[in-house]
């Protein structure tokens, strides 16, 4: 017997008038308004930080000129930033290793394995996401010291690293959940090993996911602030946010100073982002559909 | 991808992140010590009047080295906490009498009474700055060498002085009349402002003590004064002047916007400390404002509140105590407490800087020494060792003061329920303390 499926009368899309210029112009309204007024609100803190970096002291100009450059001199030069950025990038750059080695493992082994315990252990990670790291500043603190990693750069790269995982692991392990094992076990039966069926066949896929666990792991080690202060006792290896304090006095603040660092500070950030914002949408999204 | 992975770790390496290891800390090697200080307020205005101290105390004890730690000031408080707690305190560092009762009772700081007293500093720190040092702990210990004090003072517009023909106002009754005068709301022009907003309440404090002439915050049995009918009288007289010589929005005025509209030409007279000048000055001119001390009160008492002073203190912690004491004293020395305060504006400790000459041209410092140096001054001492004191202050009467201000709460109501928080608070502290 054969059946044939017709689609039904009422789910058929009744043919839509041609939309005239009027209502063209009433939805483009429709989107841009709102879409204006968030940009108004999101790019006038920005507009206001490059204005009192690039203008010069005492000036009260709506816009960045006479444009100068004494800000910079002074945060790069006089407050250390050179020395801050370089600190800032080691700790970024190794949280983003870190954390993506160790995702990347860990998200396997929960997305290929079954072990006993696993369910706990998501839910385990996933409540560690509620816990703010203030809490747990001084028994890290404690841990660190035992370990002879106070005032180490070493000390942001764990902590970083450890604060990054739970998230990282869970999404990526969404992610290769979602590469068919078939992929894999065709690579076995061409003689591939785990590891090298995994590296054939699976990383190459895992791009957008990398980038976007790599990239969080990166801006939110960029960010911190809390964790450099607390675990570094030396000038010498504080990180830009600790610098970025520096220009905010008892009783005033060095806007010039302050919004020029800010400038420095958001540069790394804009650029991790203009690079990898292809990849990201697509590596969140992914991941997140199986946990 | 292994491009991205190959640039960070090849970035990585290249930078040397193995080389920042946790090095050697602080240590006597070959007959040289080292001690580590922090500054608890470290940032472009101070650090480099630190290391310019620094240098010089190296070139006098060529075996002692200092190394500088700037703590930015919003967060010194809990790095000290976080290093009581999880080890790793400094030899040495900066503290003030906000502070003080925190660390103390903790154990953290090292008494000084005996160092000070066999050092050639004996005698020569200021006695209002001591006795409030002390009044900070319950003990009645010295625990840290006094640096420096700040004042509460009036800033007021020379110029609109100037014009108006009136002189700077000395008693209370010749302040309310200035205000009154010097006020133009045709011309965006008031006589005063009153801080209503996150900080009020000290302000307020001063005004009130400052015109009762009461000298002390709790009576004999440990009841609050605040609430005494010359200080209600004097809140109401206060309260009266919200919106007549005022801007209506001072009910929510903070540090920032009390500077704003000062600095903005708005205001005659504006009530801070001696913290605020350089901004003043930057923004009015040097000429166009000077300082007043707060007003005598109608019996010609001088009534100040105490302000937090800043030193250093010894950390008990510590295995280099000597030479981190030696480090305190040659910073309050009169060269280096000289330098200190001339370069961030705020009144020496050391009573033989007094003398020097940028005292006498820095016309807010020399008004204010003058006051803190006169023996008839009463110094009103806050109780910052109170714990409670803080959220008593910020987070139940802030609100509370702002009520007063818009008539929605009489002042008598306020202050009754203001001297039953802290007379609970002492009895408390007593308690605890014997």
């Amino acid at each position: 017997m054969t059946t044939v499926l017709e689609r039904p009368e009422a789910a058929v899309s009744p043919a839509r008038p041609a939309p005239g210029r009027s209502a063209q112009r009433v939805s483009r309204w429709q989107i841009w308004a709102p879409l204006a007024l968030y940009l108004l609100f999101t790019l006038v803190p920005f507009y206001w930080m490059l204005v009192f970096a690039f203008r010069p002291r005492g000036s009260s100009s709506l816009l960045p000129w006479p444009i100068t450059f004494d800000n910079f001199a002074t945060v790069w030069n006089d407050l250390g930033f050179a020395m801050f950025f370089r600190n800032s990038l080691m700790v970024g750059l190794a949280s983003l290793v870190a954390t993506t080695l160790i995702a990347l493992a860990g998200g396997y082994a929960l997305a290929r394995y079954e072990f006993r315990g696993k369910r706990a252990f998501m839910v385990g990670m996933l409540c560690t996401q509620f816990i703010p790291g203030a809490m747990m500043l001084i028994p890290l603190f404690e841990i660190f010291r035992t370990l002879g990693l106070v005032n180490s750069l070493w000390s942001l790269v764990i902590a970083e690293t450890v604060f990054q995982l739970p998230l990282s692991l869970i999404l990526i392990s969404g992610f290769i959940k979602n590469i068919p094992v078939e992929l894999e076990q065709a690579a076995w039966v061409d003689g591939c090993g785990r590891l090298r069926g995994f590296l054939a066949v699976v990383l190459p896929l895992l791009r957008p996911a990398l980038v976007a666990v790599g990239s969080f792991a990166f801006i939110h080690s960029w960010n911190n602030f809390l964790f450099a202060l607390m675990f570094v006792n030396e000038q010498e290896k504080f990180t830009v946010p600790v610098g970025l304090s520096y220009t905010l006095g008892e009783f005033s603040v060095d806007f010039g100073a302050l919004a020029a660092g800010g400038v420095v500070a958001a540069v790394p950030v804009v650029l991790v982002f203009a690079f990898i914002q292809k990849y990201l949408v697509q590596g969140m999204s992914a991941g997140a559909v199986k946990g | 991808m292994r491009p991205l992975l190959a640039l960070a770790t090849a970035a990585l390496l290249g930078l040397g992140l193995t080389a920042c290891g946790s090095g050697s800390s602080p240590s006597a090697a070959g007959g040289e010590t080292t001690i580590t200080f922090w500054d608890d307020n470290g940032g472009p205005a101070r650090t480099p009047v630190w290391q310019h101290i620094i240098g010089e105390f190296q070139k006098a004890n060529p075996k002692i080295k200092v190394k500088y730690v700037g703590i930015p000031i919003a967060q010194a408080q809990q790095k000290y906490d976080t290093a009581i707690a999880g080890g790793g305190l400094p030899d040495v560092g900066g503290v003030s009498t906000a502070m003080l009762a925190n660390l103390v009772a903790q154990k953290a700081l090292e008494p000084l009474d005996d160092r000070i007293a066999k050092s050639a500093l004996n005698g020569k720190i200021n006695r209002q700055v001591l006795t409030t040092v002390k009044a900070t702990v319950p003990d009645g210990k010295t625990y840290m060498m006094p640096m420096s004090t700040n004042m509460g003072v009036f800033w007021y517009r020379t110029d609109w002085f100037k014009e108006a023909g009136i002189a700077a106002p000395k008693t209370w009754s010749e302040f309310f009349t200035a205000i009154e005068k010097l006020t133009d709301k045709s011309k965006n022009r008031y006589g005063f402002t009153i801080r209503g907003g996150a900080g009020s309440i000290a302000q307020m404090m001063e005004v009130l003590y400052g015109q009762s002439g009461i000298t002390e915050i709790f009576d004999p049995a440990g009841k609050a004064t605040i609430n005494d009918p010359r200080n209600v009288a004097a809140l109401e007289k206060l309260a009266g002047l919200y919106k007549k010589v005022t801007p209506e929005a001072d009910v929510t005025n903070d540090y920032v916007k009390m500077v704003a509209q000062f600095d903005g030409g708005n205001i005659a007279i504006m009530q801070h400390n001696l913290g605020s000048y350089n901004d003043h000055a930057k923004t009015l001119g040097e000429d166009k404002v000077a300082a007043m001390a707060v007003p005598r009160s109608d019996s010609g008492t001088q009534s100040i509140l105490s302000n937090p002073v800043s030193g250093i203190g010894v950390f008990a912690a510590g295995e280099r105590k000597d030479a981190a004491f030696k480090f305190a004293e040659f910073a309050a020395s009169k060269a280096m407490n000289s330098h200190w305060a001339e370069k961030t504006g705020v009144l020496p400790a050391n009573t033989e800087v007094d003398g020097e000459r940028w005292i006498k041209d820095a016309q807010h410092v020399a008004e204010a020494s003058r006051v803190l140096n006169d023996p008839a001054t009463k110094v009103v001492q806050m109780p910052y060792y109170l714990p409670e004191f803080n959220a008593i202050t910020k987070t139940e009467m802030e609100p509370l003061f702002q009520k007063v201000l818009l008539g929605q709460m009489p002042a008598k109501t306020f202050l009754d329920q203001f001297s039953a928080k802290l007379t609970e608070a002492q009895a408390k502290y007593r308690q605890r303390n014997g």
